[in-house]
């Protein structure tokens, strides 16, 4: 375990690489799910649906010569496009309706990825593969790589001011002792593991030509997901934001103001729901091959449980849920090279048991997750 | 014709197992107030349990019933621990929901670890498939069928006739108002929870009559079962029957539509701008048409066609 946060060996340093790809993507996945549920109260239980539309729209649209950027455009537009179907339809209505016709949204997309042939008349359910890769041709020179490294500790460096003037301001109002201690703690783990990312990424752009594929992306979904980040925090932030969040404390309060809820609701699932898509367009670049099983409901609990535990309603919490996601299905994989003897399916299914236990416990005593705001996501309750 | 014919039969077995879990969703939602995103998943449990009582040895009928006494009293133990201090709490509709699909996929996946994820078949004589002027109807069927008319029945005189059946009707009409004519509101939750459960569990069970026993059977079904509530509006027990037998019927036709139409489906699947809702009419795509009832009744008549009491 601890060898993931020291280590210099070339097969960890690689390893964590992937593990901040992934990180990356799933929080894009989860700052996406957290503009609709956090923000606006809509239950998405369709995410799968959307990440396979953007990653499928992507992948065909580049097969076919389509330049990355824009078929990845296409591909998040599409997903927006699915959500604004999908709210036509329930947004009027109770709000449950939204969470059914996903579900059942997901599951055809699924079986339309899985019945019919997208590429070259080939059946869907052998899956895609074979498609381009962001920068995997590109030939950075030093001053390029030293450009790329700059990007990215900056990305590192702002998070890590942004923990630390956090940090400052709760060691503020905290007054036991006790509680300084583990607040010191929390934010010097944090810190750690920011620094420890930094200097990850900061060796594999300066050796991008090692592993051009997993540094390209590497590079490109840190910097997607900071993006994304920033457009969030903005957007929830403006007053388009403080509509959404009355909309999901009290919907009459926000009609009655003569705010057209619909629209802002429509607005929130097909914003959430672009974010999504382009997610999903990293997601297929990360499996470098889609295949329909990669689309099933499990992915979109995975999401949910990233979003919930961190804190719905609050962006760094979702970060930060994405990260403690990753650690924790690490975490479980090593534990099937302890038990060698379990089928891999029953790990997968011990894990999902833990994942709706620990969903329900959430919801139970601690809705606002690690970070959210429990004043706010519960107010008048 | 015969393809059209042999399509709606299949539809009526599969509506009548639909019919008592539509039901049970139905009570669920209206009465308590709960969407239930579980209960395809108690479906799944009932099916799983008479799976391993059949595994003992102990007769079909026996271990169905036997499985769904255990349902039932799965479904009282979330009450007690789960739901019961949730509506005590007030919260809110929307974290219910998310409550109870932390719940689906705390069954779904007990059942996979339990009992494997590959599908399984009860332990039963090879039932012998009945062929009336062409049309086979699988021996099962007809006890599906009978099955289902015999708790339809039995919930009927229990609703129309009993003073549990009245009272629950009161509750789903106004809570707040049944409870100061002095109604045990609390009884009538214990036993809105045995008769759901109860269908709930009987429906799996016999859903594993016509189908092959797997951990994502009751999953599957969350989406035609709540078009069908929805269909025949929130709450009306008799609505949902008839909400559920259409759906079904529409699946199962849609699923028989390449055989009923022959040569001419080919042709019409040929021509680019009607292959969607060519396509949509097959066995691939069960899923898609309730998916596409849900939406057009949403769209059309979301207060469902009967009078519910949401």
């Amino acid at each position: 375990m601890f060898s993931y946060l020291f280590s210099f060996d070339s097969g960890i340093l690689t390893y964590v690489s992937f593990l901040i790809t992934n990180i990356a993507i799933y929080a894009m996945l989860g700052l996406g799910l957290n503009l609709q549920w956090g923000f606006t109260g809509l239950i998405n239980f369709g995410v799968a649906g959307f990440v396979a539309v953007g990653a499928y729209g992507t992948v065909v649209l580049s097969m076919r010569g389509v330049p990355l950027p824009i078929a990845m455009m296409v591909g998040g537009l599409l997903a927006a496009i699915f959500g604004l179907g999908l709210g036509i339809a329930t947004l009027r209505l109770r709000e449950d309706y939204l969470a059914i016709v996903t579900i059942g949204a997901a599951e055809l997309v699924r079986l339309v990825i899985n019945n019919e042939s997208l590429v070259d008349g080939k059946p869907g359910a052998i899956g895609i593969n074979g498609f381009p890769l962001p920068l995997a041709n590109f030939r950075p020179d030093i001053f390029t790589r030293y450009g790329m490294v700059l990007l990215l500790t900056g990305v590192f460096g702002l998070a890590l001011w942004k923990l630390g003037d956090w940090g400052r301001r709760r060691l503020g109002s905290v007054r036991e002792s006790k509680n300084k201690v583990w607040l010191t703690a929390v934010t010097g783990v944090g810190a750690l593991v920011l620094v420890r990312a930094d200097v990850v990424v900061t060796m594999a752009m300066l050796n991008f030509r090692d592993n051009q594929v997993v540094n390209g992306l590497l590079f490109c979904s840190v910097l997607m997901a900071a993006l994304v980040f920033l457009l969030v925090e903005t957007l929830v932030r403006s007053p388009w934001g403080r509509v959404l969040k009355a909309i999901r404390e009290d919907e009459e309060v926000a009609k009655a103001l003569g705010k057209n809820v619909f629209s802002y609701k429509l607005q929130s699932l097909m914003i959430g729901g672009f974010i999504t898509g382009i997610a999903g367009a990293f997601y297929a670049w990360q499996q470098s091959n889609v295949y329909p099983d990669n689309f099933k409901s499990d992915l979109t609990f995975n999401v949910w449980i990233l979003m919930v535990l961190g804190g719905a309603g609050s962006n760094p919490g979702v970060a930060i849920g994405a990260a403690i996601f990753w650690i924790y299905t690490t975490l479980t994989r090593d534990l099937s090279k302890l038990f060698p003897m379990i089928p891999t399916s029953q790990i997968d299914a011990f894990r999902m048991v833990f994942i709706g236990l620990l969903l329900i416990g959430l919801m139970v005593w601690r809705p606002q997750g690690l970070l959210g705001n429990r004043a706010e996501l519960t107010l008048g309750k | 014709m015969e393809q059209l014919i042999q399509s709606v039969v299949n539809g009526l077995s599969l509506g009548s197992i639909m019919a008592l879990s539509a039901i049970a969703l139905t009570l669920t939602y209206g009465i308590l107030r709960l969407s239930n995103f579980a209960h395809g998943d108690f479906m799944t449990l009932g099916a799983y349990l008479t799976l391993l009582f059949n595994s003992f040895g102990l007769n079909i009928w026996v271990a169905m019933v036997l499985s769904t006494l255990c349902v039932i009293g799965f479904a009282l133990f979330t009450e007690q621990i789960l739901w019961a201090r949730m509506r005590r709490g007030r919260t809110t509709s929307t974290t219910l929901i998310i409550i109870s699909i932390g719940l689906a996929l705390t069954l779904r996946n007990s059942i996979i670890l339990f009992w494997g994820a590959g599908p399984q078949n009860y332990d039963l004589r090879i039932s012998e498939t009945l062929n009336i002027s062409g049309i086979r109807v699988p021996f099962n069927s007809f006890v599906v069928m009978g099955m289902a008319i015999a708790a339809i029945g039995l919930l009927h005189w229990v609703l129309q006739y009993t003073k549990v059946g009245k009272a629950m009707r009161a509750v789903a009409d106004d809570i707040d108002l049944a409870r100061v004519t002095g109604i045990d509101v609390d009884r009538v939750v214990v036993w809105t929870w045995v008769l759901s459960a109860g269908l709930t569990g009987l429906a799996g069970s016999m859903l594993g009559l016509l189908e092959k026993v797997n951990p994502n059977m009751g999953w599957f079904m969350i989406l035609p079962l709540f078009a069908s509530v929805i269909l025949g509006g929130i709450g009306n027990p008799y609505g949902a029957i008839v909400g559920a037998f259409i759906i079904a019927i529409a699946q199962e036709v849609g699923a028989g539509m390449s055989q009923t139409l022959g040569p001419l489906y080919v042709t019409l699947l040929k021509n680019s701008f009607l292959y969607p809702i060519v396509r949509l009419m097959s066995a691939d795509y069960k899923i898609g048409i309730a998916l596409v009832i849900m939406v057009l009744v949403l769209l059309f008549k979301p207060q469902g066609l009967f009078r519910g009491t949401m």
